[in-house]
């Protein structure tokens, strides 16, 4: 075990010849991780893919093997590949929104100011709270009739029908607003993120370029902001995955429209569990959003290379 | 099917090891799980239809096991919302409960995980029930589940507003109902004429509302008919009283119970409500003054929606059939079950139930329409995703055609 | 000595002349102007963020019925503050039972993360070896599972194992799922930490446990504090599992709790709201206490 060097850098550059033998000196280290990652989640992970390729009835019982039937199925749905873009446009204009806003905001927060603690803290409540929590309580104030939000549109005169507009009822509206609170849901992580990565900004580069006689903007975008970098390209990876796998906001925002046109992968899934109860299409589905979210995960790393480190 | 469980059976049992491996020294937390060695255990799985369902059924748990002390019930109550997945998920573990309280039962008897109710209920018990209702729940022969409580439904009419409207009488007809609730709807102020609630939390009953109204039928046992000549007349009527801005805005996307709530407070001219709806009103605004009339339909004739959840015994390892009858005849006494359905606000379907509680005045309008009552589909295996597949397009009635939207409809429950 | 310590997934910063002055806020001059500019932007960004909760804190006052009230007011009319009290003793749901699972599932299982990832973490940072790559994959992928879909498997298995409907369960299942973000972050800080300092440590004849929790720990606390607060946060609003798992009211936490004020017609939105703001303050309390780590820990490590 102690053969082993330590150093994170050195090894990499040496392309090693190291064998068999460092993994098992390793194991003591990563092995109760890979204890509870095969103890929880590879069964569940394998019932999903085999579950996709069955037959299971409505009340959850597995009638036999229909191969890749409920593949065909996912894909010759008429509204997949209109759920398919949705879900990229859902994706990309979440994460970009977050992190532009977290930005600035993680730039407000930097600064001193008196009260910049309470600000900080309000900053963290919708990480705190339950995003269930959160969708549910913008979706009241939306309502019509009993909402405060479509109340006060009304009475600053931008509504127009007494008891306000029905923006969770129309699939735009409903989906541009899932955007928002998805965006609102996101920011707490992000913004943290970017704050811790502003600290190890170090002070005589700024200082240098104060010197130099850079403007604040050329200073930010040509010092902080690739300072930043990799922080900033962790907490892309992660909302990726978070928003990508989000559920609950659209469910609560959009679930009493009818049809498919606000829906996302995630929802489909959780309209074929909910209503219609089609575990091995809704398994198939997942499957194919594994797939997806792979893939979407590989491109980002690939091109902008958040891992460096790892 | 064999092979893949003995392949998921070992890979559970590898998972096991690795887990069992990982927690030495970690109890079980705060389960209190594990039978009583001496006597049985009886899972009880039912949806909450209210904040005192909880607390109804724990007194009726209470009362059966005082009397069957060697019996044990373990109760889980879960949301509407929730109930369907909870149970579908128990099914596929082989953890299903004894005994369930729910919607269709079909798609479970079809799949032979229930008791025919005979076997687990005393002749007595099971005479006690309204015919129709039963007849309701036997597939060839075989009676499948219990009714449990019913409802009907009724048009709901804010006499002041129809009065402030200028229209004389409750509207019979559709013809009637249109022209009142155009006029309501002209009184402005954010005010309806008619509550349509077309978005997914129940769009079946509305849908089987009109068009059943307009002569239409979701089909039988053997056929689910929804694209059938027959439906588009109430299809088309829905389109019309959107198109004259006779109801609510958005009502394909408008959720029932928020609806509900507009119309007690005062603003919507007319609505369909359930018996529970009277006690909805007496709560949260005694003042109303309002009607409960039979609900219009194309010529006028009698008609009504009815619907009965059920109870269902699961037969799981075939043990507890004994058991199960007790709880059964233990809870279909008039004296446990007349106050369970009394407050829960609905309407009884033992005959002993509905004799003690023929003279209630909130009920009458509601068992005055019963005898025209048509119901669901529900022992049809398809009916489940019939009922699905409502909830998720039928709204879409406001934006497409209703020769469209039927025809979609069918298609998705063909696929199912 | 000179050490840096990065930010999640930031490269150590090569660290500056010890002589190099931070900028702090104190230090700053500011003029009064911009000080009024900057307390104008940060009320701004006060008030969007506690907006949705406001919200939620009026409903939680409120009865059944003013909730649904057709003419919202923007505030209370009546203070209903006996909500707040009321709401523990529902026939719903046993809710002083739930906030305790809460609080027991999420504590021991952000524990049992903590346990498990940071060797992890620590060693996949400063040592390679064949499998380095995938290990670190696979821990990632977990979190591309939709959970929804999972439920299923892991309601089996846990029959499987006897533990249906227990906390452990949960705890297990929580800390399973938590474990990649956990092992990242952590991951990242601890690549910041320059080898050297495990060398010389080494040298001196301590042993590699003691280099990781005498020597490592204290540089990176801030990224177990920004490990523990993602993984704790995530367990407190975990549902999808506790739903099928936990079948007994008493062992449910608030996640599910809240479902039951659910009806099939009407909805307990007073109690909703109420629990949820409940629900909020132990996890800002939380954060309250170790907001200074999180990002003011960082500070405190990079230039010494």
């Amino acid at each position: 075990m102690s053969r082993s060097r330590p150093g994170g850098a050195e090894p990499r550059t040496g392309r090693p010849r190291q064998g068999w033998r460092d993994t098992v000196a390793a194991l003591p280290w990563i092995g109760p991780a890979l204890i509870l990652i095969f103890g929880v989640v590879l069964f569940p992970a394998v019932v999903m893919f085999v579950n996709s390729t069955r037959d299971i009835s409505i009340s959850g019982v597995d009638k036999g093997s229909v191969g890749l039937d409920n593949y065909v199925e996912v894909f010759s749905f008429p509204y997949f590949w209109p759920i398919f873009v949705r879900t990229i446009v859902w994706v990309v204009v979440v994460v970009a929104a977050t992190v532009v806003i977290s930005l600035g905001l993680a730039q407000i927060l930097n600064k001193a100011f008196p009260g910049r603690r309470i600000v900080r803290l309000a900053v963290i409540i919708p990480w705190a709270a339950s995003v269930v929590m959160t969708t549910m309580v913008v979706y009241y104030g939306l309502e019509p009739y009993f909402g405060i939000i479509n109340t006060f549109l009304v009475d600053v005169g931008l509504v127009d029908t007494p008891e306000g507009y029905g923006w969770t009822r129309n699939p735009d509206t409903a989906f541009a607003w899932s955007i928002v609170v998805a965006v609102f849901v996101s920011l707490p992580f992000t913004t943290y993120t970017i704050l811790a990565g502003l600290q190890t900004v170090p002070g005589e580069v700024l200082e240098a370029a104060k010197m130099d006689g850079a403007g604040p903007a050329r200073t930010y975008f040509g010092v902080v902001l690739p300072q930043l970098r990799s922080a900033l390209a962790v907490a892309v990876l992660i909302n990726i995955i978070n928003v990508f796998n989000s559920l609950p906001i659209l469910k609560v925002m959009t679930g009493s429209i009818p049809g498919y046109d606000a829906d996302t992968i995630m929802t489909l899934i959780f309209k074929y569990i909910q209503n219609q109860h089609k575990v091995d299409v809704a398994s198939a589905l997942s499957v194919v959003a594994f797939v997806i979210v792979i893939v979407i995960v590989a491109v980002y790393v690939r091109v902008v290379k958040p891992m460096k480190e790892i | 099917m064999r092979k893949t469980h003995r392949i998921g059976a070992a890979v559970a049992i590898a998972a096991s090891a690795t887990l069992a491996l990982a927690s030495c020294g970690f109890g079980g937390g705060g389960g209190n799980g594990g039978d009583d060695a001496s006597g049985t255990t009886l899972d009880l799985l039912v949806p909450s239809y209210s904040d005192n369902t909880q607390g109804l059924w724990e007194d009726v748990i209470a009362g059966f096991e005082e009397e069957n002390p060697d019996i044990t019930v373990n109760l889980e109550v879960q949301s509407w919302d929730n109930l369907e997945s909870v149970i579908a998920t128990k099914i596929q573990g082989g953890e299903a409960p004894d005994i369930y309280n729910g919607g269709p039962f079909a798609g479970f008897a079809a799949d032979g995980l229930l008791y025919d109710v005979e076997e687990v209920t005393s002749p007595e018990t099971f005479s006690d029930f309204q015919e129709s209702f039963i007849a309701n729940e036997q597939l060839e022969g075989t009676t499948y589940a219990l009714p449990f409580i019913a409802s009907a439904r009724a048009l709901f009419v804010n006499n002041a507003l129809l009065e402030q409207a200028g229209v004389a009488a409750p509207p019979t007809d559709w013809d009637e109902l249109l022209d009142a609730a155009t006029k309501v709807s002209a009184l402005g102020g954010g005010v309806a004429g008619y509550g349509m609630p077309l978005g997914s939390e129940e769009a079946q009953a509305e849908a089987a509302v009109w068009l059943w109204g307009g002569g239409g039928t979701f089909g039988d046992e053997s056929e689910i008919t929804i694209d059938d000549p027959s439906n588009l007349p109430g299809a088309e009527q829905i389109k019309k009283m959107i198109d004259a801005g006779a109801t609510q805005a958005d009502p394909g996307s408008t959720d029932r119970s928020p609806l509900m709530d507009i119309f007690i407070q005062g603003k919507i001219g007319m609505q369909v409500g359930l018996p529970p709806t009277v006690g909805q009103i007496e709560e949260n605004n005694p003042e109303l003054d309002y009607s409960i009339v039979p609900i219009p339909t194309q010529d006028g004739s009698p008609m009504t929606v009815g619907v009965a959840d059920q109870l269902m015994a699961f037969q799981n390892d075939g043990d507890k059939q004994e058991a199960i009858t007790a709880f059964f005849d233990y809870f279909y006494s008039a004296d446990v079950y007349v106050p369970w359905v009394q407050a829960e606000g609905f309407l009884p379907v033992t005959k002993s139930g509905a004799e003690q509680l023929a003279g209630e005045e909130a009920l009458k309008p509601f068992l005055d329409v019963l005898p025209d009552a048509k119901f669901y589909p529900s022992t049809n295996a398809k009916w489940s995703a019939a009922d699905a597949a409502f909830k998720s397009l039928f709204g879409q009635l406001q934006t497409k055609p209703a020769q469209d939207v039927l025809t979609e409809i069918q298609a998705q429950v063909d696929a199912g | 000595m000179a050490i840096t310590v990065a930010a999640p997934g930031l490269e150590p910063i090569e660290a500056p002349t010890p002589s190099g002055r931070r900028r702090t806020y104190t230090e700053d001059q500011v003029p009064l102007g911009k000080l009024i500019v900057r307390m104008l932007a940060g009320l701004i960004v006060l008030l969007v963020f506690i907006l949705p909760y406001t919200i939620m804190f009026f409903g939680s006052v409120k009865t059944k019925a003013q909730i649904r009230s057709v003419d919202p007011t923007y505030f209370p009319t009546e203070w209903h503050w006996e909500n707040y009290l009321n709401m523990w003793s529902t026939p719903e749901t046993p809710l002083v039972q739930n906030l305790i699972s809460t609080i027991v599932i999420s504590v021991f299982a952000t524990l049992l993360v903590l346990l498990v990832a940071m060797p992890a973490a620590y060693y996949t940072a400063r040592f390679a070896f064949p499998g380095r790559m995938v290990f670190l994959f696979l821990v990632i992928v977990t979190q591309m599972l939709q959970p929804a879909v999972l439920t299923s498997g892991l309601f089996r298995q846990f029959v499987a194992l006897d533990l249906i409907d227990t906390w452990a369960a949960m705890i297990f299942i929580n800390a399973a799922f938590n474990l990649s973000f956990a092992v990242w972050i952590m991951h990242s800080f601890f690549a910041g930490v320059p080898k050297e300092v495990d060398e010389a440590a080494q040298i001196d004849g301590a042993g590699r446990l003691a280099v990781l929790f005498r020597i490592n720990l204290p540089l990176v606390w801030p990224g177990i504090v920004t490990a523990i607060v993602f993984t704790f946060v995530a367990c407190w609003n975990e549902f999808a599992a506790s739903l099928v798992i936990l079948s007994t009211a008493g062992n449910q936490p608030l996640s599910v709790a809240l479902t039951k004020f659910v009806g099939q017609y009407e909805t307990s939105w007073h109690y909703v709201f109420g629990v949820s703001i409940v629900a909020i303050i132990p996890v800002v309390v939380l954060f309250m206490l170790i907001e200074k780590r999180l990002v003011g820990g960082l500070t405190a490590g990079s230039v010494k």
